[in-house]
């Protein structure tokens, strides 16, 4: 009822009040408690974390690290709000590399919960407590049995605030919550031990990866073993950027975006440049509604992000974010673009009993930076980025110029896909390679080959561009246009000549052949807008991927239909030619386009070797 | 009412009419045509609200009346029936139409004649006589550019351009313009600008004979009304602003190239086998007395095609939409044709060589 507010006098809220209000920033459920203070255990150099809650956080919540610990006399300033030990001046805030930096945490849970911090460093016989049973901020420190480290216990969260404590799920849901919270957490920090219990149930327990099959351990304890069988691991540094991680293959895709990890200099995030750089990097292989799945860590001088856009800073913002999403995108993009049908590594199929993770411990043992797949020449993937040059156009150049090696090179020995022997009922093709049966759908695949040779086509010979009789004009936001003049070199490449003809308007004085000249019009209204939104011209590549969808359309229609009778030759020609193109593992909607059946299965649905 | 009559005429007159009856409708009553008995005749109407189309044609007239029947199927029905055969239409019990010829039966469900909509009476301003062939020529050397469901609705026809002394059509799509002038005193004392839906320049260019037979356009009220001896067809213009054309057609180039029309259309289509489907791009590349022409697929199939050509000015290369250029070709007459070009990135201009036709067509080029 906003008429029916009442007039009163203006005055300065109390402390209590200020508390609670900044808490709804930062501690809005019990995930948010355990993310900060296990932020505050790893600033403070913890190697082991547990947390243990009950009944989903709300009722006890208790981190405990064995890191440095807090000094008996700096406890109390340990709650005050802003008072941390980890920045000191603007210049450290500027290139903040510790998790936490806003002094607010500790603060602003005590403000609605029972909160007792126990702390003893290196050099005190015996740890001190502070608050506890009725204990407050301004009491005096207690002796307390307690080994190097911190330990923060949260009781009764949200029990000063009723109207947020409504807002809470059931337990089990606040605790899964808490889970991805610190699986997030255990993914940034593989040198650190997690473990997580509610109400006495272990729900998460990983020990530091000593070497990189144990962070493969990690991996698949925290993201699932179906993940890891499915994802490859990749690094790359250039001008500054390294990313590092595990992307998924596109046949791996999730309906829900819920295996995305993205952390940048080891804060996990959710950025929504970064994000769109991924999708984009996937879009070609997957279908519009499935989301990728990866596990990355991008890092970078901390003075080129500002980490403190967002209370619980789960956003930030780059010095220069079209070069970061750029990098991303071109290397995701040519990491996805370089694999080439590997059965090892192709899902199965599954008859029944195949769902164990395929791979066995031995792996393991190999650096992972070099761990070559069958039938890769070593040194393949990570030759690209040192040798080319550090431009950022380059980059991309790179990934679109990636000729597919001759045929044979791939593998002297074998072909991948194997050979044809049969076709079945006019849809698959049946071919035999060394570890049993792969079955292809000829459709998507041979639509696939299509698809990546007219792309290859339309960047090579300069994407065709069809002059209007008469300019059309398009009135924009003055920014939009600002933006569409300073890159006007970017669309024509694309096909699309424009001209800035005023403040906020602009002449549109050619389109690309191929996109009906009317849609243009809002495409560029789309892709400006978006543009001007993330504060980035990358979302420019658009005007292109519009075109990559018509000729996604031609291939589909192009591509040899069900019931068409092949030869044997013919059937090889096509899984030769899937064997060099780029992405030959999805149709141009997502689906796959192949499988493999393992000898092993086989065996197994007739109870062979047993 | 009930009239009676031999088929062939009955279909004549159906026929002239039921192409603006569209298919799907969600209006139930313009899926119908109007057939009225009055005097000796029998008027059959068809509308879609944008345009309309009345014919009438003698009949016996046993019993006067008026009633709206399906036009498709009645046309379908005379359709099916045998040559010569005798017909009649008759207002049945239940306010169905029985239609019978010989030993066949059809009972049609009709819908009230006065429901009909009709455009209303025309309030001509202007009036303009020429002939059925000059007509009908302006209509084909131009109506092939007009766009087709552009978002620009005033594309989606043909521009009428009357002046004093002349009449000119133009179409355009945005990419391509056509334009044809015929000498005519058209009795107008300013220039009138007025553009005609794509449907009714289609079924006027059907309509309209060869002839000698004059024809006059009724303009006034946002329609324009057609009389071709027992027809009338009456439509709304369009209520928009054409685009300058004139400003669109260049008037001097510094390239000049004459050739063949009949060769270089057939070099054209041959190699347009290999263009690309999608956006059909044609490349030209003009030397000194030869016009060679290039095409590529996605398939990487190629065409080249070298036609003799007189060229005036320095060699070039250009890309085109290659059916633009053949369909201005197809709807010249002449035996050569010239195209004027300034360079890659303007437009071309077509015409027809030889004696002074006013026909022009503009292509813009096609960077490749």
């Amino acid at each position: 009822m906003l008429g029916s507010v009442k007039m009163t006098t203006i005055k300065q809220l109390p402390e209590v009040l200020i508390n609670q209000i900044k808490a709804g920033e930062v501690v809005e459920r019990p995930a948010a408690v355990v993310k900060e203070l296990v932020e505050n255990a790893l600033d403070a150099g913890a190697r082991r974390v547990v947390v243990e809650l009950e009944q989903g956080g709300l009722r006890r919540i208790l981190v405990r690290d064995d890191g440095r610990g807090i000094p008996r006399e700096e406890l109390p300033l340990a709650l005050a709000r802003h008072a941390t030990s980890k920045i000191a001046s603007l210049d450290d805030l500027e290139r903040v590399a510790s998790l936490g930096f806003r002094g607010e945490a500790l603060a602003s849970i005590l403000a609605v919960s029972r909160l007792s911090l126990s702390s003893r460093t290196a050099v005190e016989p015996h740890g001190w407590r502070l608050g506890g049973e009725g204990g407050l901020a301004s009491a005096e420190p207690v002796p307390a049995a307690q080994a190097q480290g911190t330990a923060v216990e949260v009781l009764d969260l949200f029990f000063s605030t009723p109207a947020r404590r409504k807002f809470m799920k059931s337990p089990g849901t606040e605790a899964r919550h808490v889970e991805t919270a610190l699986r997030r957490l255990a993914l940034a920090r593989p040198d650190v031990a997690f473990a997580l219990s509610h109400d006495g149930r272990r729900l998460l327990d990983v020990e530091p990866a000593e070497d990189a099959a144990a962070n493969e351990r990690r991996l698949a304890a925290v993201c699932g073993a179906e993940f890891l069988a499915n994802a490859i691991y990749r690094e790359a540094e250039l001008g500054g950027l390294r990313l590092a991680g595990w992307i998924a293959l596109p046949s791996f895709s999730r309906a829900q975006p819920d295996l995305q990890f993205l952390t940048v200099n080891g804060r996990g995030v959710r950025d929504r440049l970064l994000g769109a750089a991924l999708r984009r990097a996937y879009a070609d292989a997957l279908h519009s509604t499935r989301h990728p799945a990866f596990v990355l860590a991008l890092t970078l001088d901390p003075a080129a992000v500002d980490v403190n856009v967002h209370p619980q800073k789960t956003e930030v913002r780059f010095r220069e974010a079209a070069r970061v999403h750029d990098f991303l995108f071109g290397l995701v993009h040519r990491w996805l673009r370089e694999l080439r049908p590997e059965p090892e590594h192709h899902h199965g199929v599954g008859f029944g009993s195949a769902a164990e993770p395929a791979r066995e411990p031995q792996p393991y043992a190999l650096p992972l930076s070099t761990a070559p797949r069958l039938g890769e020449p070593p040194g393949r993937y990570f030759a690209a980025p040192a040798a080319s040059a550090p431009t950022w156009a380059g980059l991309a150049e790179v990934s679109r110029a990636a000729v597919p090696a001759p045929p044979g090179a791939t593998s002297p020995v074998e072909h991948p896909l194997g050979y044809a022997v049969a076709q079945l009922h006019g849809i698959f093709i049946l071919a035999q390679n060394a570890r049993g049966l792969i079955v292809v759908d000829m459709h998507a695949a041979h639509e696939r080959v299509l698809y990546e040779r007219y792309k290859r086509e339309l960047a090579e010979g300069g994407v065709p561009s069809q002059a209007l009789l008469a300019p059309v004009l398009v009135n924009l936001p003055e920014d939009e246009a600002e933006a569409a003049e300073t890159q006007s070199a970017t669309l024509l490449a694309a096909g699309l000549q424009v001209d800035r003809s005023g403040p906020g308007q602009l002449l549109v004085r050619a389109t690309p052949a191929l996109l009906p000249s009317e849609a243009v019009v809002d495409l560029l209204r789309q892709v400006l807008g978006r543009s001007s939104d993330s504060g980035s011209h990358a979302h420019l590549g658009e005007v292109l991927d519009a075109q990559h969808r018509v000729l996604a359309e031609m291939a589909c229609k192009a591509a040899i239909k069900a019931n068409r009778v092949m030869s044997l030759s013919e059937m090889n020609a096509l899984l030769r030619d899937m064997e060099q193109t780029e992405l030959a593992g999805q149709c141009n909607h997502g689906r796959p386009t192949w499988v493999q059946v393992e000898l092993a299965e086989l065996d197994r649905l007739f109870l062979r070797g047993r | 009412m009930h009239i009676r009559h031999v088929r062939n005429e009955l279909l004549g007159a159906l026929q002239t009419v039921v192409g603006v009856v569209e298919r799907r409708q969600t209006l139930p009553i313009l899926s119908n045509v109007f057939l009225e008995a009055r005097d000796a005749e029998l008027v059959v109407r068809a509308t879609d609200l944008e345009i309309e189309m009345e014919v009438s044609t003698p009949v016996q007239n046993l019993k006067p009346g008026k009633v709206t029947a399906p036009a498709r199927k009645l046309y379908d029905i005379l359709r099916g029936l045998s040559e010569g055969a005798e017909v009649s239409f008759e207002i049945a019990e239940e306010g169905r139409m029985l239609v019978r010829s010989g030993k066949s039966r059809f009972t049609l469900a009709t819908l009230g004649a006065e429901e009909f909509p009709s455009l209303a009476g025309i309030q001509a301003d202007t009036q303009v006589t020429l002939t059925h062939k000059a007509l009908r020529s302006l209509i084909e050397r131009v109506s092939f550019a007009m766009a087709q469901q552009d978002v620009r609705y005033y594309l989606n026809g043909m521009l009428l351009h009357i002046g004093p002394q002349w009449v000119r059509a133009v179409a355009t799509d945005g990419h391509r313009l056509a334009m044809s002038e015929l000498a005519l005193e058209t009795g107008v004392k300013e220039d009138l600008q007025i553009i005609l839906p794509r449907k009714a320049v289609l079924e006027l260019a059907r309509l309209l004979d060869g002839g000698d037979a004059e024809v006059t356009l009724s303009i006034g009220g946002g329609q324009i009304q057609v009389q071709l001896l027992n027809l009338r067809i009456t439509s709304k213009l369009i209520d928009g602003r054409f685009p300058d054309y004139e400003r669109v057609i260049p008037d001097s180039q510094d390239r000049r190239v004459l050739g063949q029309r009949e060769k270089v259309r057939a070099a054209l289509s041959r190699a347009a086998i290999l263009s690309n489907e999608k956006f059909r791009g044609v490349r030209l590349q003009l030397e000194p007395d030869l016009l060679r022409i290039q095409t590529q697929n996605p398939e990487r199939e190629e065409a080249e095609e070298e036609v003799e050509v007189e060229l005036d000015g320095e060699p070039m290369e250009i890309g085109f939409n290659v059916t633009y250029l053949l369909d201005a070709l197809d709807a010249m007459k002449t035996e050569n044709f010239v195209l004027e070009l300034r360079g890659p990135d303007a437009s071309g201009l077509l015409f027809e060589a030889g004696e002074s036709t006013h026909s022009k067509y503009v292509v813009m080029p096609m960077r490749l």
